[in-house]
């Protein structure tokens, strides 16, 4: 891969660092893991500066004046009912970020993320800063997905193994056909059915937010009770389509491996089955699944934000879409960045990781 | 005629292949058929037009699905938003395979530079989420008609084919047919296009069908947040129209259960074709892949 972009350059430039600079070349040549760390590094910094330019852009180019909205609504809400003087409208857009010219305000953006972390002031809520309200609803977004996506792949894994495994067998067909037809139904149709059935009809679980407002939060077993208990609907209904997913994937990594001369062999040493499933075959298609997850984190995002929209649940798609209503771009691209940031940087672990897990992996020459 | 023979013979090789093109075909009979049916069902009348008929009307021999809020006749909806669902994804899998396509060809067949900068980009956009952005696009782009979703979809979702096509490029190229090719000093576009292509064709189909399934995805999606393109009545907003009004209360249950098993038999339908495709066309999987 070669490096094309300018960013690439100063980047090879600030990690040679790590690298003696006199006689690096030679040096790399004869470590190729370290140089194919840096090569990795380098396509990584490439790709995050594109990605998070390209949604930049994007969402600037959306027509529409958020400096106007913002002022409509501190109209609405009397904090001041004169007409805005041109001076406070200036003052706005300097704060938000918004003056002089696309390319200087892309400059700026930049510099404010990279060297202070900062993604300026929220429209929404201003005067907080966007990343002050985008950590107040990760939490909710990271216990809800992380735990329904670690346990949707857990269980995938292990259901779809079995179903390689005992292919053939009318259970197998039955769950190899049910993935097959589930696999790729949208997250918030089962969510659809499980409101309907649990929520309106059988009123055992609550359909909307993340805990009941008549609880105070904090550390106490009737609020994380209420926390768990209003997160098992949207939980489930991603949890159960990733499962099918998974289910799928692995059956398909793992009958081909059926076929090889070490099973017959472990077969004929008189190995126990089911050792044999977990230290011979499943060894085999559980290291590409570790890579699809890692990739998989990224598109869970996407469907998260109807499952969230849909129960109401105050995590990061519910803050998107608020935001995009009200134009707020600094938290818009703020959560778009955080996405971006995660699927690349797992990616990234996972690539420089699996040759340690690995021995068979070997990206470099 | 030797394409047709071969595609009879890829689709006796696998049931589910052939389950999922006899369900695909059977939907989109019914919406090549939907004008037709629709105004059988009206008798004369247009069934979907505002006030046509008493609101809420419960399933009868008269409407077999019952009528909605607005007192429209539900199965005529269905049915004419089913072919909306289906060009959606016809719309958006047509231009997202064709871009996919060429990207592959130009970045596996050229290799070097020119694949290293078109493969980066490709992985750049695919890391991009795209549902933030659709949803970014359709709530500022006022009035926008089916095709322009479809066009705004499929910008996201070519690198998935593009991904996919290239690495059977990548591994196609070096076969000898294609040295024997080039030896015998054939034309880059000429080799492209007799050879390669054709044996492409399965995994073609399987970025089609997977580019078609985002889209139509994309649009139910769209709808759940009331983001639609103007005018246009697709599965996905039956379904919520099912929701907001409260269908569910007045005994209107075909509103939310119809769409949502269409929809699915369409997933299934597509991710059939997808997995018979792969069997067929991945000798590691064959045989062993069956029951």
């Amino acid at each position: 891969m070669t490096a094309t972009a300018p960013p690439a350059e100063t980047v090879v430039g600030e990690s040679a660092e790590s690298a003696p600079s006199r006689g690096g070349r030679a040096w790399l040549a004869r470590h190729p893991l370290a140089a194919y760390a840096l090569r990795r590094f380098g396509l990584y910094l490439v790709e995050l500066w594109g990605a998070l330019t390209i949604a930049f852009f994007f969402f600037r180019m959306i027509p529409g004046d958020p400096i106007q909205t913002l002022i409509q609504t501190l109209q609405q809400n009397y904090v001041y009912n004169q007409q805005a003087s041109e001076e406070i409208i200036e003052r706005y857009r300097h704060e938000f970020g918004l003056d002089g010219n696309i390319f200087s305000q892309y400059l700026k953006y930049m510099e404010n993320l990279i060297l202070h972390g900062d993604l300026g002031p929220s429209l929404l809520n201003y005067p907080t800063p966007a990343q002050d309200v985008i950590m107040h609803s990760l939490p909710w977004t990271i216990g809800l997905l992380g735990v329904a996506a670690v346990m949707s792949w857990i269980l995938g894994l292990v259901i779809g193994a079995i179903a390689g495994w005992r292919r053939g067998k009318l259970g197998s067909t039955i769950t190899t056909n049910l993935s097959i037809a589930l696999a790729h139904v949208p997250f918030f149709f089962v969510a659809l059915i499980l409101v309907y059935v649990f929520a309106y009809t059988l009123g055992m679980l609550p359909a909307r937010s993340a805990y009941d407002s008549a609880i105070s939060p904090g550390i106490s077993a009737d609020f994380i009770g209420s926390v768990l208990k209003h997160a098992l609907l949207p939980g489930f209904s991603i949890m159960l389509i990733g499962t099918f997913g998974w289910i799928l994937s692995t059956r398909m990594l793992m009958v081909p491996v059926l076929g090889e001369d070490y099973l017959v062999y472990a077969e004929a040493k008189g190995l126990k089955p089911w050792r044999i499933l977990t230290r011979y075959a499943l060894r085999n298609c559980y290291l590409p699944q570790v890579t699809a997850f890692g990739i998989s984190l990224g598109f869970i995002f996407n469907g998260n934000v109807l499952v969230e929209q849909l129960f109401n649940y105050p995590g990061l798609g519910t803050t998107l879409v608020t935001a995009i209503q009200q134009l707020d771009f600094n938290t818009i691209i703020g959560v778009t960045d955080i996405a971006i940031f995660s699927v690349l940087t797992a990616v990234l672990l996972l690539d420089l990781l699996l040759p340690l897990l690995d021995p068979r992996v070997k990206y470099w020459k | 005629m030797r394409l047709l023979t071969a595609t009879v013979k890829t689709v006796r090789q696998s049931h589910r292949l052939a389950a999922g093109l006899v369900i695909l075909t059977l939907m989109v009979l019914l919406a090549v058929l939907s004008p037709v049916l629709v105004d059988a069902i009206g008798k004369g009348t247009d069934p979907i037009e505002l006030a046509a008929y008493e609101k809420w009307l419960v399933p009868s021999a008269d409407h077999l699905l019952g009528t909605d809020q607005y007192g429209r006749d539900v199965l005529a909806m269905v049915i004419s938003a089913l072919s909306v669902s289906l060009q959606i994804g016809a719309i958006a899998g047509v231009i997202s395979t064709v871009v996919g396509v060429v990207v592959a060809f130009v970045a596996g067949y050229k290799g070097g530079w020119v694949d290293g900068v078109l493969s980066t980009f490709t992985g750049i956009l695919l890391v991009i989420p795209t549902f933030p952005l659709l949803i970014a696009l359709s709530a500022y782009a006022k009035n926008v008609s089916l095709f322009q979703v479809g066009v705004m979809i499929s910008i996201f979702s070519w690198p998935f084919a593009a991904k996919t096509i290239r690495s059977q490029v990548l591994s196609l190229r070096s076969r000898p047919y294609v040295d024997l090719a080039r030896v015998s000093k054939a034309r880059d576009l000429e080799i492209i296009a007799t050879e390669l292509l054709p044996n492409l064709l399965p995994f073609i189909g399987v970025g089609f069908a997977s580019s078609a399934l985002g889209a139509i995805f994309g649009l139910v999606g769209l709808e759940v947040i009331g983001l639609g393109p103007g005018g246009v009545i697709d599965l996905g907003q039956i379904i919520f129209n099912a929701i907001n009004t409260g269908a569910l209360t007045l005994g209107a249950w075909p509103m939310f259960v119809v769409p949502i098993v269409l929809l699915t038999l369409l997933f299934a339908a597509l991710n059939m074709i997808n997995i018979g495709l792969e069997e067929v066309y991945n000798p590691r999987l064959r045989g062993v892949a069956g029951e």
